[in-house]
């Protein structure tokens, strides 16, 4: 009997039971979800990262050639007669030369610091049109002892007309195993699908464009890589023996390299804080911990929601909990029924929680490795996710339930006989009722009823908060591409840029312009790009974050991207000293263009060739409005690759923003719909007195429901400045470990837009609340309670 | 001023029928004082709920003055109890997180014509408590501060449903003599329901009630102070 009677009570509230059981299988699905699906990639990985000798870390040296690089190829290198400014040059002119001179570099290295082993990494950046779509190709020429290339399926291209691609730039391509694709009018079959461990993910410039549809890290044979028509670009491969480890490494190595004799070294960055290689780590790791985070709060969310429901539950039974004591029933007879039905409710969330999660960790898994270029194993149930998922949130919700009934089962059968008598006026509705005391009844009692029960509200705001928070870091997501490469490209003209082959003179027509780019100068000791422009450039205007035109800026100095301002931190004013070669020259910073895409600094294009040594004529880069023709040139870029890339990568935010949008207005209704219900029911006497007076539906509304608007609106506003601080915290932390630019932004209208959010969930929630309101009868006033 | 014609309430639950009021017809003036007697089930509570408009009748007329409160709907009968009508329950569901004066206030901020808060707290001797919650005051205390808070709306009417009785005697009969007062120094309509007879002393009229119906009405022509009440 006593167990239909715990039932029956129980299934009258079964939409808030409902609503509940939706809550807690979220947070069991978030955290089984992100848990296999981490650990479905990270075993394989880890594994794939050993037997692949991955880099610990790389080296950037300077493509420019440095006085004791001159001396050395004067000394060793006879047949080179006219030593070229790049070292990437030197290889087009002489080959053994050229590597030479970079096993020259790597012997300094290694002398310096004996403990560390490196290799030479080169790669080339090829891009080509397939139908209407552009693609880029980073062609990795194959190592020996660090970083090997790894053939999932297939074989590695033995002949030239070979190649080896991602099997996600394949798959997103629709191309299968030996099908052939056409690049720069050489026809290749793929014959092997290829990872490398220093690409886990395909990150090859500052752009933050991972796209696997229209790029990939590719393999060809030795000879063909050679062939291959794009500029030499190459990286040194490290790793350290025993005696060091990554905080040692970091001490003796990257803390001292620039008080070394070491010029030609730019930087020196640790596997983890490489982003083409270490952002898998972060997200590994951080998708970890994120998951644990937000299941915890989902979880403490939810188990406050427990807690006050049960509470409110078993209080509506103290009479006849009363009644069964004082009839000589034992305390753990009539809890039974309470634990039973309780955990028979909460067992199936959990446990649906966690099968759910785990039929959606594949495709989570799956979604990891759209982007990441890494082996995965099949996902396979674990005892300690089982634990951690089921087991605890469900010992913890019949804990918090058992506690209610025992704390309410210690009283006596006379105290639960007769009404409870609640001392609600507690500290803080004494407090704030005093600091509100001007107010009407009607805006007072808003406040105040929401005071009286301090967990509810708790939950609401902190709630109320998190939604807020993810709709904000949602909405700051929007047009991130915009601000990193559309707005830049919008504001130039030049479609095309050329570069030109150091043996055959550029030719320049028409509208075209001239421009000096220098990929690796030293700026205040930082490695920058360093662009030469003509101050009354058409094609390539800079522009300041208030859109006016600071071109001329460069004929006083240095005009810097706003990427290279935060991640290095130089502003407007500061002298630096720009260093190329052993050239040095001080240079104020004289503007910052809204430019997000790479740490540039632009100078006159004369000042900068004469700087270099070169004549003031002098100049390497061709921009145009109009196709180049690619036989004039070494490598001909389109910008509309890149632009595409973008769009394609400004659709997979567009999809994750949704999906927070929507988890964000989940969250919200759930807790404002159980609340709101809630908080009719605590107050079904007032509100029927209220009734009973002659206040109207609407005053009624406002006194039971009105604070939750009020304070919803205020979680809302005070969630603006943690997001800006958290969008400065993550702008900063991208800066630092990546050196690249994450320009999440709040801006307004993000306000506007969440609030109104806010308000139709609140206006959609609170409609069931405001029909139980009105359901409410007048003759309820008159029933013995005490409130 | 409050007028009965043929008055009969039904209340069906699921296929069964309880008449709690037949055919009832009463007329009470302006400025009466009239209990309303007789045993538990006996519609007295009925009676004062679709008199009051708190519930519709089945049939039948219920007239105040010129308005006839048994045809309007739900948002007319709010506005008509907002602006006449006061209640004072047996309990006194005072809320807990307001003070005597803001618990006072709940009543006269939907009255057109209030009197202050101050002076009804007076009147009903609590200006000592005025800053006091409920939890810190007697029950008789709380019972003066749920009368203060119909009195101050200034009402036509007060209707009273057995509200001393969660009261001892000291304190019934205190109560029971502010309710008398505001009857004749306000000339406020008190309809008061009790089961308890010795209180119709203090009325002008008797009104008993059984099984839905009015079986007497007792003209008091020797109205007594409520503290002369000899308890029953």
């Amino acid at each position: 009997m006593l167990f239909r009677n715990v039932y029956r009570t129980l299934k009258r509230q079964y939409i808030q039971l409902l609503l509940l059981g939706v809550i807690i299988t979220l947070s069991s699905f978030m955290y089984t979800v992100m848990d296999y699906a981490i650990v479905g990639v990270k075993e394989p990985t880890d594994q794939y990262f050993i037997d692949a000798n991955q880099e610990k870390f790389s080296i950037k040296t300077l493509d420019l050639m440095l006085e004791d690089d001159i001396t050395y190829i004067t000394n060793n290198c006879p047949a080179v007669t006219e030593i070229p400014y790049t070292i990437s040059s030197l290889k087009a002119i002489n080959e053994s030369c050229y590597y030479d001179l970079q096993e020259y570099r790597i012997s300094i290295l290694t002398s310096e610091y004996p403990n560390i082993f490196l290799e030479l990494r080169e790669f080339k950046d090829v891009y080509f049109d397939y139908g209407d779509v552009s693609y880029k190709i980073r062609a990795l020429k194959d190592s020996n002892d660090i970083n090997l290339s790894t053939i999932v399926d297939g074989e590695k291209p033995l002949l030239d007309t070979e190649i080896a691609v991602s099997e996600m730039f394949a798959i997103s391509n629709g191309l299968e195993l030996y099908d052939t694709i056409t690049i720069q009018s050489t026809t290749y079959t793929i014959s092997g699908f290829v990872l490398f461990p220093d690409y886990s993910l395909a990150v090859f410039s500052n752009d933050l464009i991972f796209d696997n549809k229209t790029q990939t890290p590719a393999l060809f044979s030795n000879t063909e890589f050679e062939s291959l028509n794009a500029t030499i670009q190459f990286e040194l491969a490290g790793e350290y023996n025993n005696d060091y480890d990554d905080d040692i490494f970091k001490t003796e190595v990257i803390d001292t390299f620039h008080d070394r004799n070491l010029d030609f070294v730019s930087s020196v960055v640790l596997t983890i804080n490489n982003i083409r290689s270490g952002a898998i780590y972060a997200d590994l790791n951080g998708g970890r911990a994120q998951s644990i985070g937000l299941s915890l709060l989902i979880s403490g969310i939810a188990l406050m929601i427990v807690g006050i429901m049960v509470s409110k539950v078993l209080n509506k039974q103290r009479g006849a909990i009363g009644i069964l004591k004082s009839l000589g029933y034992k305390n753990s007879e009539i809890a039974l029924p309470y634990i039973f039905f309780i955990a028979i409710m909460a067992l199936p969330t959990v446990i649906l929680g966690y099968y759910l999660g785990y039929l959606a960790a594949d495709p989570m898994k799956n979604m990891f490795l759209l982007f990441y270029l890494l082996p995965a194993n099949p996902i396979q149930q674990s005892a300690l996710t089982f634990f951690i998922s089921v087991i605890t949130p469900f010992s913890f919700i019949l804990g918090v339930s058992y506690l209610i009934i025992i704390r309410m089962l210690r009283q006596k059968p006379v105290e639960l006989l007769n009404p409870e008598v609640s001392s609600s006026a507690n500290i803080i509705t004494k407090k704030v009722g005093k600091l509100i005391k001007k107010l009407s009844i009607t805006s007072k009692l808003q406040h105040l009823l929401l005071y009286r029960n301090l967990v509810k509200f708790a939950v609401f705001f902190i709630g109320m908060f998190y939604a807020a928070f993810l709709i904000y870091l949602s909405l700051g997501m929007v047009g991130i591409y915009d601000r990193m490469l559309f707005d830049y490209y919008d504001n130039t003209s030049h479609d095309y840029i050329g570069y030109c082959d150091y043996q055959t003179p550029c030719i320049v027509s028409g509208t075209q312009e001239k421009v000096l780019e220098l990929p690796s100068a030293l700026l205040d000791e930082e490695e920058v790009y360093i662009v030469g422009l003509n101050s009354n450039t058409v094609l390539h205007p800079l522009y300041d974050k208030h859109h006016n035109i600071i071109t001329s800026d460069i004929d006083s100095g240095l005009v810097i991207t706003k990427s290279l301002s935060v991640t290095k931190g130089f502003r407007i004013g500061d002298n630096l000293t720009l260093q190329i070669g052993d050239n040095e020259i001080t240079l104020r910073v004289e503007g910052i263009t809204e430019e997000y895409s790479g740490n540039k600094a632009y100078y006159n294009i004369e000042d900068l060739a004469v700087f270099i040594g070169q004549d003031a004529s002098h100049f390497n880069t061709v921009y145009s409005e109009t196709p180049l023709d690619a036989a004039n040139f070494m490598v001909v870029i389109n910008t509309q690759n890149i632009l595409e890339q973008a769009y394609s990568m400004q659709q997979f935010f567009n999809v994750m923003i949704y999906l927070m949008i929507i988890v964000s207005i989940v969250i919200g209704a759930i807790i404002i719909y159980i609340l709101s219900v809630m908080t009719v029911e605590d107050n079904f006497y007032n509100i029927s007195l209220f009734k009973v007076i002659g206040y109207n539906d609407k005053e009624i509304n406002k006194m039971v429901l009105g604070g939750y608007l009020t304070y919803g609106v205020l979680a809302f506003l005070l969630a603006i400045p943690s997001a800006i601080v958290s969008f400065y915290a993550i702008e900063i932390l991208f800066a630092q470990f990546y050196d690249l630019l994450f320009p999440i932004q709040f801006v307004w209208w993000h306000g506007l837009i969440a609030l109104l959010i806010y308000f139709i969930i609140f206006l959609i929630s609170g409609y069931v609340a405001k029909r139980n309101l009105k359901q409410i009868s007048l003759q309820e006033a008159m029933k013995m309670y005490q409130i | 001023m409050i007028k009965l014609q043929n008055v009969t309430k039904i209340y069906s639950t699921g296929e069964v029928e309880t008449t709690a009021l037949k055919n009832v017809d009463l007329e009470i003036t302006e400025g009466e004082f009239v209990v309303l007697l007789g045993p538990s089930g006996s519609g007295k509570s009925t009676m004062l709920n679709v008199c009051s408009g708190l519930d519709n009748p089945t049939s039948g007329i219920i007239t105040i003055d010129q308005d006839v409160i048994s045809s309007m709907n739900s948002k007319e009968l709010t506005k008509f109890r907002r602006n006449n009508l006061g209640f004072i329950f047996q309990q006194y569901n005072l809320l807990q997180t307001l003070n005597v004066r803001e618990n006072v206030e709940v009543g006269r901020e939907v009255s057109l014509n209030p009197f202050t808060v101050e002076e009804i707290v007076e009147k009903v001797g609590l200006t000592q408590n005025i800053e006091k919650y409920p939890f810190q005051l007697s029950g008789g205390e709380q019972q003066r501060v749920s009368i203060a808070r119909a009195v101050v709306k200034n009402p036509k009417i007060m209707f009273c449903d057995e509200p001393t009785g969660a009261l001892d005697e000291e304190n019934a009969k205190e109560i029971l003599g502010v309710l008398q007062m505001l009857n004749r120094e306000f000339q406020t309509t008190i309809i008061l329901i009790t089961h308890n007879p010795s209180i119709g002393v203090m009325a002008n009229r008797i009104v008993k009630l059984n099984s839905g119906e009015i079986v007497d009405i007792i003209e008091n022509k020797n109205v007594k102070n409520a503290s002369e009440i000899t308890w029953g």
